[in-house]
Order: structure tokens, then C-alpha cells, then sequence
């Protein structure tokens, strides 16, 4: 054992992502395709594009080490759209990456733009001058969940690459090992359990195996327990408190989350959705799809810039009515 | 909309020049203009003077009794030259061609156009005065801007005065007589006092409170009125919105609010459940508000400042119309509380920090945005946290995180995670510094092979010190990359 491991740990999600190209199991014709550029030098703008969890990150990062060695960190600007204020401040830490030194045998350094279908179609214009004024010393690797919402004009001077969802027995498989590597006992159906929750995101599923693992073992009743954990009760009740006509309760509940957990609207959005067609809430069946009507409307009007509390308030209060005409009760 | 549901201001609107109270010169001198159009050194009357004194009625007054239609224009309509055309051209063909009505063109409030920063809107209006074939009658408040001056020069300018007090508690005794409403005189002395001669003001507030409670006493006017020119605090705004029978008394006590409408939204969600009862106004009001809402979003995200507007009304008017099922609920009293939200985010400032703190750690680490950290991973560490210390504190360590980032994670368990993570940092550095003595020895040597072993003991206290200082700046990062180093 090393002396880091003795002292310190990491998210496994960091510790267990393949360096190199040719570590990556999945996604192999995409591979293929990225080494013949490693191997000449050169390369168009990319845009990499799929669900997330998928390794589009992992395989740009990949890309990178392979092209420039370990010193790759130096070449790499790393942004993420939807935690840089606006294109102006793109447009600045460009300008100065592409000043910055290049490295000695590829000619091009790389800008990194993860969740970029996150800017504006404006903003996207913009970014396409920027792509096309530093061409000469630096490619972009433009990352998306829906290359739909990339404009057409990026899309054309980009080398497309769809990455697939993985299969299930990729992510099981890549789960185990980890386990092999940590010594920690896990159980195949609860394995298969974390691979259903997290919907293939491979990223998500480490996660939620780090965490049930730190429980002592990989369980079913570990796995239930860290996702319960981990997403609180409190949904389910404010609708509940909503439905029942106690409204000042339900919102007063829904701001402690918002507030105090730091969860924005439109996660709350999704974890209601998912308690409506529970079983455990006692609902008339199309009072659920009324609740679901409702619900997108407000995520909706989320997405169109509105406010998160206001419109979840107006949810718990549309809750409330509905409620009072199907006689929820307590 | 009946007769009844009419503004009073609209409802009692003088019809003849002779109903309009006082002003007897501006009379005189605007309708022997009138009368003389268009065998008149100049072709437009700027009507001046301080609002609610008359200006508008006796323009529509004097067309009702002369029979001229009244073509109502909007300073803002004059941006371009085929603008003022297509006007012009209106107000002459109508007269001529069908042999209806003769036209007064009617440009209210152009004091306005005084403070925007485009001049277009001045200049085309002076290109109408040249070439109108109707009499054009502009009002202002304040004509003696400097900007205004060439159309001072083209205008026949005509003063009117501010109203005197008897002269509106004339006006308001006379509604107040018509609705059949109990009024006490010294009720109507104050809101005619408060209106400082705008009468305009002093008949709304007569609706406002004749409408909302019946009667007008002294008592009650008092609570309400309140002097125009002062700006309403945030509860006495509430109370205007809810409170309001008509759509732009809503409004209005939001235009007379210190709130900004951004403010003004916090505390209606806030307070709206408190002030209806019945579930489905309170739905509708919400439902209200949260259009409203989106409507700012949309300004946001589009930059067109024109939909602030439709906001507005949604969110006063639309609010206030909600209480169909329980309209009494709009009068009662209720203690209206301060925007929860904006306590709460000042409360929880610090922790919020620290969250964002851990946040840009755990992305940086994993190459994912600050928002799919908080939302995925950090809710995974709080469950480590809190259920195994130990685990806890190597990964606290591993990540470079702060006492305060350990303490928000693990919440009760605080102080298990944070003896283990004291406890590692203990030994690492022990390690470090045992590390750095050796180094340091096998280098001492090297360079003096038979130096005696004092000197390079004292090097290392000093360096095992100023690792110390380090360690303390950095925090757990610096002395991971050591480690890591090894």
C-alpha cells in the first residue's frame, strides 16, 4: 500500500477513469477513430454527443493524454458552459490560452467545452468566430447531451461522434472490477440495481457504488439505502402536505429544500415526477397524470427563465386544488 | 361593463365645456382658438399645468359640444416621417371624404418626449404641426424644459391652474350624492386636502374607499389615503393590490409602491397564502403570479422590455381578481410577513458558501459542472459522511476539503470524522517531516560528506517549521501533493 492510499481516498468516479485511449472498453469504432488522430497529429474540431455517463468526458480527457503524454494538463483549457458567466468570459480565458505556449510536436492545443447545448444560440455564434479565429493553434472538443441543440453552422465544421448508451453488462462489468480492485464485497443483483437507477451513466453508478460500499458492503438494502439517503423524503411529503390542503406547510417544507439542500427547481421537478407514480403515494390513476401534466407545465415555464420558488409555489397550489376535488386525505 | 363598473373618473368625465370645474381662462383662450382653427397664427395648443386639473376634459369637453371627433395619439407613435403622414392623411381624409366628424388631434402628456433620448419623436411631431389639416392640442405638466422649446414656438400656449380645495370637495360631494353614498364632510376635506388640487386622485380615492367599504368616514379615509407624491411602503402595496375592486387599482398601487416589481413578486408569494382562503382563488392567484413571472423570464432571455408590462398586470391585477370564490377575503386583515426567502438566504449564507465551495472541489475533480456536483455527488459524500467516519476522513483528505466543508458533510457526526481527519493530517505530516529529514541528511551528506551530523539537523527544524506555515496556508491539497510525490 502507498503512503497516499494509507492517508487519503478519492471519488472512485476520478480514480478509476481510463487515462488513455486505449484503456477504454466501450465505444470501440469511436476509438478507432480518435487513435488514427493521435497517431497523425492532427485533427478537426470535435463534437462529442450522447446521454451522460456515456464517456465523452473520459474519452476527450483520454484523447489529450494520448496526443501531448502526462504533461497533457498544459495543453487542455477546461470549461464548462453552464458554470462560465457568458460568452464574454469564454471569449477572455480563449484568448489567453491560445497565447500560451504550444506544445512541441502537435501543433494545436485543445479547449474542452463541456454541456455546451447549455448556451444560447447566440452565444453559439459567438463561440463559432472563436473556433474559427484561433483554428490554427487550438481545436475545440465540444461536449453535448443533444447535438440537436447545437446550431448548425458548429455542427457542420465539427467531426461528429454519437456515443451510445452503455450496455448493461459494461457498467456491471467496470462495477465489479472496481469492487476486485477495492476488496469490497459486492452482490451481483445489487449491482444490477445501481446499473437500473442510474439509467446507464456510468459516472452516476460509481458514485452511488462508492457510497454503498462505504456501508461496509455492495447490498441491495446498502444501494436502496444510500439513494434514499441521498434523495430526500421530503418531496414525497410536501406533496403529500399539498394534496392534503395544507399549503403554507408544503411550502414552507419545499423552501427548507430549495434553500438548505441547495437542490434547484428542476431537480425537485424530477423527483416529484417520480413520487406521483409511486405506489406508496395513494393517488386516483389519472389524478397522476393530471399531476403530471402540471408538473411539465412548470418545468416548462422554469426552462423559460422564470423563477424556481414562484413556480413551484404555483404547483403546490394547483396540488392543493386538485387534492380538494379527489378528497386526498392524509 | 356597465355604467356601475366604470373608473369614476371615466363615469363622470364633464360632457359640456360649462361642467368643467373652474379654469375659466384656459377656457376662454382654447375655444376661441378653436373656434377660429384654421384662421389662426398657430395651428397647435399646448394645454400646460399640474395633473388632475382638467386639461384632458375640456379637450374631450369642447369636441362633444363642437363635434369634433377626438383622435387620441401617443407621443410614442411618432418615431418616423411616414409616421406623421399616414396620421395627417387620416385626420384629413376622414373629415372630407365621408362628411363625418371633424378631427381634434390629441397628443397627451409630451413632456414625455422631452426625457427620452431620441429627438425623432420631437422633430416629427413638428413636421405634423406644419402640415396638419386638423387642430392638434397637445397637454404637458411641465412644458418649460428647454427641449420642448421649438414646440413652445409653434404652439399656442395655454396655462391652466392648480385646483382650489373647495373646488373638488364640490366634485366629490356631487359623486357621493349620485352613487347615494354616506360621505362625512371632513372626510371629503381630507382626501381633497391630500390631493393637493389633482382631481383625477381625489375621485379615485373616493371609488376606493366608497366602493370597498360602502360609506366614507373620516376613519377609514385616513387609513387609506395617503398623499400622492409619497411613495407606499411594502404593506400598504399589499393591501392596495388585494384590496383593489378594479384591474387598474391594482396596478396603480404598484406604480406608487417603493417595491420595484421584482420585490413586489417575493412578497406576493410570500403572502398570498395568507390572505385567501379558499383553495382555488389562492390557486388563481399563484397561477397569476407565476405567468407573471415567466413573462420576466422572458424579458431576461429575450431582452424586450415591452413584455414588463403584461407582468405587471398579471401579477397586481391578475393577483387581485383571483378572489372569486371568497372576494371578502381581499379586505381582511391580515399581518403580512417579510419575503421568507430573502431571510433565509441571508441565514444560510455562510453554509451556502461552503456547499459551493465543495461543489467546485468534487467538479474540478471529476470534469462535471458545479451544478451536477451539487446534485449528484454531494448529496453521495453527505451519506459517506454521515455513516462512516473513517472512510470520511481519507476521502475529506484526498479531496483537499476544509474543516468547515468536513463539518457542513457530516452534519452530527462531526466530530468523529473530524478527530480521524485531525488524526491522519497528524501522521502525515509526521511522515513529511521524516521524509524531508531523511532527504535532507542524504543531501547534507552529499554535498559535505564529513561535515558532522549538528548542521543538518538544525536545517531540518527550520524546514520542518516552514512546512508547518505551509501546511496551515495550503491545507490538505499541498500536503497531498507531497505525499503523492513520495
Amino acid at each position: 500500500m502507498s503512503v497516499s492510499e494509507k492517508f487519503a481516498e478519492l471519488l472512485w468516479a476520478e480514480k478509476y477513469r481510463p487515462r488513455s485511449l486505449k484503456e477504454l472498453v466501450n465505444q470501440e469504432e469511436i476509438v478507432r477513430r480518435l487513435m488514427k488522430f493521435v497517431e497523425e497529429k492532427n485533427m478537426p474540431h470535435l463534437l462529442f454527443a450522447g446521454p451522460p455517463g456515456t464517456g465523452k468526458t473520459t474519452t476527450a480527457l483520454a484523447l489529450a493524454h494520448d496526443l501531448y503524454g502526462e504533461e497533457w494538463r498544459k495543453y487542455v483549457l477546461e470549461l464548462n458552459a453552464s458554470d462560465e458567466r457568458g460568452i464574454a468570459v469564454i471569449r477572455t480565458k480563449v484568448k489567453e490560452f491560445a497565447r500560451s505556449k504550444v506544445p512541441e510536436n502537435v501543433p494545436f492545443k485543445i479547449v474542452l467545452l463541456d454541456e455546451a447545448d447549455n448556451m444560447t444560440a447566440d452565444a453559439q455564434q459567438a463561440l463559432r468566430r472563436l473556433m474559427e479565429m484561433y483554428v490554427e493553434t487550438t481545436r475545440f472538443i465540444l461536449i453535448a447531451n443533444y447535438p440537436s441543440k447545437i446550431i448548425e453552422p458548429i455542427q457542420s465544421r465539427c467531426a461528429v461522434f454519437r456515443f451510445t448508451p452503455l450496455k448493461k453488462e459494461d457498467v456491471v462489468g467496470r462495477l465489479k472490477w472496481i469492487c476486485e480492485q477495492e476488496k469490497v464485497e459486492c452482490h451481483d443483483d445489487a449491482l444490477e440495481v445501481i446499473y437500473e437507477i442510474s439509467g446507464g451513466d456510468m459516472r452516476k453508478a460509481i458514485n452511488i457504488l462508492q457510497a454503498a460500499a462505504a456501508l461496509g458492503r455492495v447490498t441491495i438494502s446498502h444501494v436502496y439505502k444510500v439513494v434514499g439517503l441521498a434523495h430526500p423524503k421530503e418531496v414525497r411529503e410536501i406533496i403529500q402536505l399539498a394534496l392534503a390542503g395544507k399549503f403554507i406547510e408544503a411550502r414552507d417544507k419545499l423552501r427548507n429544500l430549495m434553500v438548505n439542500y441547495g437542490l434547484s427547481g428542476t431537480d425537485i421537478l424530477k423527483q416529484m415526477h417520480r413520487e406521483i407514480f409511486s405506489a406508496d403515494l395513494k393517488l386516483p390513476e389519472d389524478a397522476r397524470v393530471e399531476l403530471a401534466d402540471y408538473i411539465g407545465e412548470i418545468q416548462f415555464r422554469i426552462v423559460e427563465g422564470a423563477d424556481d420558488e414562484i413556480q413551484l409555489t404555483a404547483l403546490l397550489a394547483r396540488m392543493a386544488l386538485l387534492g380538494r376535488k379527489i378528497g386526498f386525505t392524509l | 361593463m356597465s355604467s356601475e363598473k366604470l373608473p369614476w373618473i371615466i363615469k363622470y368625465r364633464p360632457k359640456r365645456i360649462a361642467e368643467v370645474v373652474d379654469q375659466e381662462e384656459a377656457k376662454a383662450k382654447f375655444i376661441e382658438w378653436l373656434k377660429r382653427w384654421p384662421n389662426v397664427p398657430k395651428k397647435a395648443a399646448l394645454l400646460y399645468g399640474p395633473p388632475g386639473c382638467g386639461k384632458t376634459s375640456l379637450v374631450e369637453a369642447a369636441a362633444n359640444e363642437f363635434g369634433y371627433e377626438v383622435l387620441e395619439m401617443n407621443a410614442s407613435d411618432f418615431r418616423r416621417r411616414t409616421d406623421i403622414e399616414r396620421i395627417a392623411k387620416r385626420a384629413a381624409t376622414a373629415s372630407s371624404l365621408f362628411g363625418k366628424k371633424r378631427k381634434i388631434i390629441l397628443l397627451d402628456e409630451v413632456d414625455g418626449i422631452a426625457g427620452r433620448e431620441d429627438s425623432g419623436g420631437l422633430e416629427a411631431i413638428l413636421q405634423l404641426i406644419k402640415i396638419t389639416p386638423t387642430p392638434i392640442v397637445m397637454t404637458a405638466n411641465n412644458p418649460w424644459d428647454q427641449r420642448l422649446k421649438p414646440l413652445r414656438d409653434v404652439s399656442e400656449l395655454i396655462q391652466f391652474k392648480r385646483l382650489s380645495k373647495r373646488d373638488v370637495i364640490r366634485v366629490l360631494k356631487m359623486i357621493c350624492e349620485k352613487e347615494g353614498l354616506v360621505c362625512e364632510e371632513a372626510a371629503l376635506e381630507y382626501i381633497a386636502e391630500k390631493s393637493e388640487g389633482d382631481l383625477r386622485s381625489a375621485i379615485n380615492d373616493l371609488q376606493a374607499v366608497g366602493e370597498g367599504y360602502g360609506k366614507v368616514t373620516l376613519t377609514i379615509v385616513r387609513e387609506l389615503v395617503k398623499p400622492r407624491d409619497r411613495e407606499h411602503d411594502p404593506f400598504e402595496t399589499l393591501r392596495n393590490i388585494f384590496s383593489a375592486k378594479y384591474a387598474w387599482q391594482a396596478k396603480m398601487a404598484l406604480s406608487q409602491s417603493q417595491l420595484d416589481y421584482d420585490q413586489a413578486k417575493l412578497w406576493l408569494l410570500e403572502n398570498i397564502a395568507y390572505q385567501y382562503t379558499d383553495i382555488e382563488d389562492l390557486a388563481r392567484a399563484y397561477e397569476a403570479l407565476s405567468k407573471a413571472d415567466v413573462y420576466l423570464g422572458r424579458i431576461i432571455k429575450t431582452g424586450d422590455w415591452g413584455l414588463l408590462a403584461y407582468a405587471i398586470d398579471l401579477m397586481t391585477a391578475g393577483v387581485s381578481m383571483a378572489a372569486k370564490n371568497n372576494p371578502k377575503d381581499k379586505f381582511r386583515w391580515v399581518k403580512y410577513s417579510f419575503p421568507q426567502r430573502l431571510l433565509m438566504l441571508s441565514k444560510t449564507k455562510d453554509i451556502r458558501a461552503i456547499r459551493d465551495d465543495i461543489a467546485k472541489i468534487v467538479a474540478s475533480h471529476l470534469h462535471i459542472s458545479t451544478a451536477l456536483a451539487k446534485n449528484e455527488v454531494i448529496p453521495l459524500l453527505r451519506v459517506i459522511f454521515t455513516s462512516n467516519p473513517e472512510y470520511a476522513a481519507k476521502l475529506a483528505i484526498g479531496l483537499g476539503l476544509s474543516e468547515k466543508m468536513i463539518e457542513y458533510l457530516a452534519g452530527a457526526y462531526k466530530n468523529e470524522v473530524l478527530r480521524i481527519y485531525r488524526k491522519l493530517r497528524e501522521e502525515i505530516r509526521q511522515e513529511a517531516a521524516k521524509a524531508e529529514m531523511a532527504q535532507a541528511i542524504g543531501e547534507a551528506q552529499k554535498k559535505v560528506p564529513t561535515q558532522p551530523v549538528q548542521q543538518p539537523a538544525t536545517t531540518t527544524r527550520k524546514s520542518t517549521s516552514s512546512k508547518k506555515k505551509r501546511e496551515k496556508e495550503g491545507g490538505a491539497t499541498s500536503l497531498l501533493s507531497f505525499v503523492k510525490k513520495k
